[in-house]
């Protein structure tokens, strides 16, 4: 251990490797000291899969530790199952309506609402045309263990912002996580290589939802089973796939 | 106000107790309830035993039959416990199949019966892989109030040393058995194991004969059974929190003195019932 | 209270395989010899209103023998092993939600219930559930000589005078769960748990060496 970072210090050593809940990390001393003489005391982010209990920091979930300067922390696992998370966008499927909300199955353990006037320019006169059956794609307003999940299709401002129904003539596919958080990175490798094969749409939900939708039924129907099988390959591997659809289907 | 915080904060109410080293009802933390014990209680059952511990009650009846034993194990007889726990005893047990927890003490005590060889089955057997006895022991809970492993195993025990078994003789002309409802014998109960149950709160207090409640809101579960020789016979915990070697051997330790105790309370009951007699 | 125990444990050679299912939010197969187990977990899924619970997550463990219908003696080792997951899965942060825990007996060739644990330890894992800790089962058997048999096969199981299995914590190495069959003295019971507490390191490390491969993909 360093002297100057205490437990950062390791933990940014530990960076990239995997990681099994139960591992813990101590608060040193030296840390203490180094947090009174500087003016400001550093702060750690603690992401999904850390916990802090009293003075250590315990992984709860097996993955890859990342890490994000200054000091955010956090596991990168590959989960199947969604649990709602606050400001998250996700594909959800209006499953009923009930008064003067819709309940949208998201994936989780229960049935989120999501308000007929949580869709832009919606009003108590001007109601939003979504039926059951209909995909939407919508954030998280609230989202914690103790309340109903409630989704909303407008942004602060009041802006649909890309989120509200959708879903005519595409395909909707479940990947893991994992992949899905892949996906959405900025400069995603897998995004790159796709966008080369044929143009696609493609809707992204944290939940592990897809939708995708190119310019044939046949091309929709590549994309959803090259989409799928990312998630068992190595980059090598993935790669040498899309260069075989890329002369074969073409 | 008592009753007030003990309905809304259990947890909180029994542990301001057990911080002063006490518990609600007003014991130490390693003090059993009374025990109270009757011998042949159910006359019509070859034997029976009614055991109290505190206000938990639980019953043991022992019927015994005749029956052929199994081809692979021809020289031997067998015991079938069963642990009913019925609505009647507790709200939290509804009517219809048994529950997990009554399948699970049933199991416990299969396991206990095997493990201890407090009967040996060849003791069981009349005629070698023609004829032997099978011991039903059914174990009927009357109120429950928790511990009631620990109750099973002492009205098990005390019911087997209670039991009489006609006298049996296989006629060679006819090849039929013939009962001699007069001629009883005792069965020989070759060890005597007795079972401790614990329960721990907050990860580390350890509390000895449970009820209901203490139970319920406990962290982990501990059943040590021990016989007269000082060996264990099962060390049943499942799951919960972890204990450390140390306050294992408090817990056996605690078993090993509650077994002399217990034993001495069935030989006490049986000779009274053999002065009655 | 040192309990000098002989060095070597011995442990038959074991594998495991995680989200091999595609229908399960986590699954692994946990093999150890000849014995063999298969894990799916189910969760945090919509709970039913008779077993929902206000503060924390539901957990069903159901065992499935290889052949017939589950019996007593399964409801007693998916008692164990539910109480043994409930303390190391952090089930408060899920409230009123369901978990279910399937174990398919594949192949039973002694050590079944450490097999169970070990398999169950791995697919909550692979689940990627919140837990505070990991558990392992260890077996051990003692021998009509006396001699302790660490993961006995079947036929070791029958010749045994005892056996007994433990569930150890990651943390601590402390006794989480205790099944045991035949009688002992407090002296052998020391040295198994100490036995134990050394195999459950081998364990430990083979667990965090697959789950290392597992995620070699994404590093």
């Amino acid at each position: 251990m360093s002297t100057t970072g205490g437990m950062f210090a390791v933990l940014k050593e530990k960076v990239g490797q995997v990681l099994v809940p139960g591992d813990e990390f101590c608060f040193g001393a030296e840390e203490t000291i180094s947090l009174s003489e500087s003016a400001k005391p550093e702060r750690a982010v603690c992401g999904p899969g850390l916990r802090r209990s009293g003075d250590r920091l315990v992984v709860m979930k097996s993955g890859v530790l990342r890490h994000k300067p200054p000091l955010t922390f956090w596991i990168d696992s590959q989960q199947k199952r969604y649990v709602a998370t606050k400001g998250e966008t996700v594909i959800g499927i209006v499953t009923a309506r009930a008064g003067d909300t819709f309940r949208v199955d998201f994936g989780g353990s229960e049935l989120a609402s999501l308000s007929y006037l949580a869709f832009e320019g919606a009003t108590k006169r001007n109601r939003p045309n979504v039926q059951v059956g209909d995909l939407v794609f919508a954030q998280f307003l609230i989202a914690n263990k103790d309340m109903e999940p409630e989704l909303v299709c407008i942004d602060g401002s009041g802006r649909a912002n890309g989120m509200g129904a959708f879903g005519a003539g595409g395909l909707l596919i479940k990947v893991s996580l994992g992949l899905v958080r892949r996906l959405l990175a900025p400069n995603s490798d897998i995004r790159l290589d796709l966008e080369q094969l044929f143009p696609c749409e493609l809707v992204v939900g944290m939940n592990g939802r897809v939708w995708v939708r190119a310019s044939s039924v046949q091309q929709t129907l590549i994309v959803a089973n090259l989409l799928q099988s990312c998630d068992t390959m190595t980059t090598q591997q993935r790669q040498q796939l899309f260069r075989r659809v890329q002369q074969g289907a073409l | 106000m008592a009753a007030g915080f003990k309905t809304a904060e259990p947890l909180e109410y029994h542990m301001s107790f057990l911080k002063e080293n006490c518990r609600p009802d007003g014991r130490e933390l390693s003090e059993f309830r009374t025990t109270t014990l009757n011998i042949g209680s159910i006359s019509t059952a070859d034997g029976s035993a009614l055991v109290k511990l505190g206000s938990t009650t639980v019953i043991c009846g022992i019927k015994a039959e005749l029956a052929n034993p199994t081809v692979e194990a021809p020289g031997k007889g067998y015991i079938v416990p069963n642990v009913d726990l019925p609505p009647l005893c507790s709200s939290r047990f509804r009517p219809g199949p048994p529950g997990e927890q009554a399948q699970a003490s049933s199991q416990f005590i299969a396991d206990v019966i095997e493990s201890s060889e407090i009967i040996k089955p060849e003791d069981l057997c009349i005629d070698r892989g023609k004829l032997c006895w099978v011991l039903y022991c059914d174990i009927m809970c009357l109120d429950y109030d928790g511990n009631i492993l620990d109750a099973c195993i002492i009205a098990l025990l005390a019911a087997l040393k209670n039991t009489r078994l006609p006298k049996v003789t296989v006629n060679k002309a006819t090849c039929k058995p013939e009962i001699d409802l007069k001629e009883r014998h005792e069965l020989p109960v070759h060890k005597h194991p007795v079972g401790t149950s614990f329960c721990i709160f907050q990860d580390s207090i350890l509390i000895v004969d449970p009820t209901a409640d203490e139970e319920s809101l406990s962290t982990s579960r501990l059943s040590v059974v021990t016989d007269e020789e000082e060996r264990l016979c099962s060390l049943h915990k499942p799951g919960g929190t972890s204990l450390s070697a140390e306050k294992l051997q408090t817990c056996i330790n605690r078993a090993t003195a509650r077994q002399r105790e217990i034993q001495k309370l069935i030989e006490k009951v049986l000779n009274s019932v053999k002065a009655a007699q | 209270m040192e309990v000098s125990a002989p060095s070597n444990v011995s442990l038959r050679e074991f594998g495991c395989e995680q989200s091999l299912l595609s229908r399960p939010d986590g699954s692994a197969s946990f093999v150890q010899g000849d014995t063999s187990v298969m894990a799916g977990v189910y969760g945090p899924a919509e709970v039913k209103v008779s077993k929902e619970i206000y503060d924390r997550a539901t957990l069903e463990v159901l065992v499935q023998p290889k052949v017939g219908l589950p019996s007593v003696r399964e409801r007693s080792q998916e008692q164990c092993v539910r109480e043994t997951c409930e303390e190391a899965l952090l089930l408060t942060l899920h409230p009123r939600s369901s978990l279910t825990l399937v174990l398919q007996v594949l192949h039973d060739d002694g050590s079944l219930l450490s097999c169970c644990l070990n398999a169950a330890c791995m697919a909550l894992m692979d689940a990627g559930l919140p837990m505070s800790c990991l558990f392992c089962g260890v077996t051990c058997a003692i021998s009509a000589y006396g001699q302790i048999i660490t993961d006995p096969t079947s036929a070791q199981e029958k010749e045994s005078r005892a056996l007994m299995t433990f569930a150890i914590d990651s943390k601590e190495r402390k006794v989480m769960m205790s099944s045991t069959k035949g009688s002992f003295s407090v002296h052998e019971l020391q040295q198994c748990v100490a036995v134990s507490q050394r195999a459950s390191e081998r364990i430990f490390q083979f667990y965090r060496d697959s789950v290392r491969r597992r995620y070699s993909k994404s590093l």
